[in-house]
């Protein structure tokens, strides 16, 4: 058995490997199409490095659009361990990022440029 | 300002630190010039000042998905870039000396982009201090030590690697290697469930509570291994994927180099 696959192996030319890596880098990084369902909207703020609210309540085993608009001039980042989330949203800018389906919970977010103040939670129910 | 600009600069630079001190190590090991190290470095910082400053137009691509999307792509290019490295790697395994421009340009690429991902992020922190005199000092003061810690752990793990018997440092670098790159599938699955473009599960299990990605040995994890607590079905396939891919390309070209007088 062990020689079969070493003849296979002396047999098979170098460029066939190559192919083999182009191949599989190709099935890799094609994405799949974008789901074009429509999701429940949530909005959050940032003010003065607070979020508003700093407690949302989403429904569970959904996904959700989550719209979080920055009003400060400075940039902050969002960011969820418990989400799996993190989006750079410049001074001025309106980011989308979606979240879930999660199972009922809290899962706590927080402005990584500004922990201390920047905090809050989902609240799925 | 001080501990946080720590832990955020520590945070961002340590998974290329980690990737940096693999490829440095392999460069010993094939007994390359290390002078690759400089450009990538350069190439990384440059380019997060031009992603950093770009992040904003960025992110108003692709409905607002820009961010995410290109992200992504990176990922994925360091993830087919350490295939590569490591298939020349085996490759060149008994001195061979061959491909060594192309397995030189992969390793520069693959930090460079490994370093402008993060490092982007950082740039954006430390310009919202420019004009904030008080605080920049203490700012960049946490940086300089986050940035000094986070080399501290990649320089620490270099001479762990460089260490081992002559033997055994190739295959726990590859493996090391194949792990990291998996890893990268997975942050990149994630990115692209948070654009919406591809769908999202619930997640398959919660190993938060025995560690969490919070801690110290949970951010070394993510770095290294692609821990996460929280993973969705998609998301633990791809690391899968990609490891799975990576381990058979390896072995076969393990069998081919072993094959060749």
């Amino acid at each position: 058995m062990e020689s079969r696959i070493k003849r296979w192996l002396l047999r098979t030319d170098p460029r066939n490997l190559a192919v083999a890596v182009v191949v599989a880098l190709v099935v890799t990084l094609v994405p799949a199409l974008p789901a074009q369902a429509a999701h429940p909207e949530f909005q959050l703020e940032i003010r003065d490095h607070l979020f508003y609210p700093s407690v949302l309540k989403v429904p569970a085993n959904t996904k959700v659009r989550l719209i979080v608009i920055n009003r400060d001039t400075t940039p902050e980042e969002f960011e969820s361990y418990e989400l799996n989330r993190e989006k750079v949203i410049m001074g001025g800018q309106k980011a989308v990022i979606f979240i879930g389906p999660l199972a009922p919970g809290e899962y706590p977010f927080f402005g990584e440029f500004n922990p201390k103040t920047a905090q809050g939670k989902v609240i799925v129910e | 300002m001080l501990l946080t600009s720590v832990i955020l600069v520590l945070r961002e630079v340590l998974e290329a630190a980690l990737l940096l001190s693999i490829l440095l190590a392999m460069s010993h090991y094939l007994e390359l010039k290390t002078r690759w190290i400089f450009m990538a470095l350069a190439g990384g910082i440059l380019g997060s000042m031009v992603y950093g400053a770009g992040i904003g137009t960025v992110s108003d691509t692709f409905d607002g998905m820009g961010q995410e999307l290109l992200n992504a792509t990176m990922q994925f290019a360091i993830y087919g870039l350490l295939l590569l490295v490591g298939i020349l790697l085996i490759l060149n395994r008994r001195g061979e000396r061959r491909y060594l421009p192309l397995l030189q340009w992969s390793m520069v690429l693959a930090v460079t982009l490994a370093t402008l991902r993060e490092g982007s992020e950082v740039y954006v922190y430390l310009m919202a201090f420019r004009y904030q005199a008080d605080l920049l000092q203490s700012v960049l003061l946490g940086a300089f030590i986050g940035g000094g810690i986070g080399f501290s752990i990649g320089a620490l793990f270099y001479y762990l690697l460089v260490g081992l018997p002559r033997k055994r440092r190739l295959i726990v670098a590859l493996t090391l290697l194949a792990l990291v790159a998996a890893g990268l599938c997975l942050q990149a699955t994630q990115l692209l469930e948070q654009a919406d473009w591809l769908p999202a599960q619930s997640p398959l299990w919660d190993s938060s509570a025995v560690l969490s990605e919070n801690s110290v040995l949970g951010q070394l994890s993510y770095a290294l291994l692609g821990y996460e607590a929280t993973p969705t079905r998609n998301v633990v396939a791809a690391y899968l994927c990609g490891l799975l891919l990576m381990t058979a390309l390896l072995l076969l070209a393990w069998a081919k180099s072993r094959s060749q007088p």
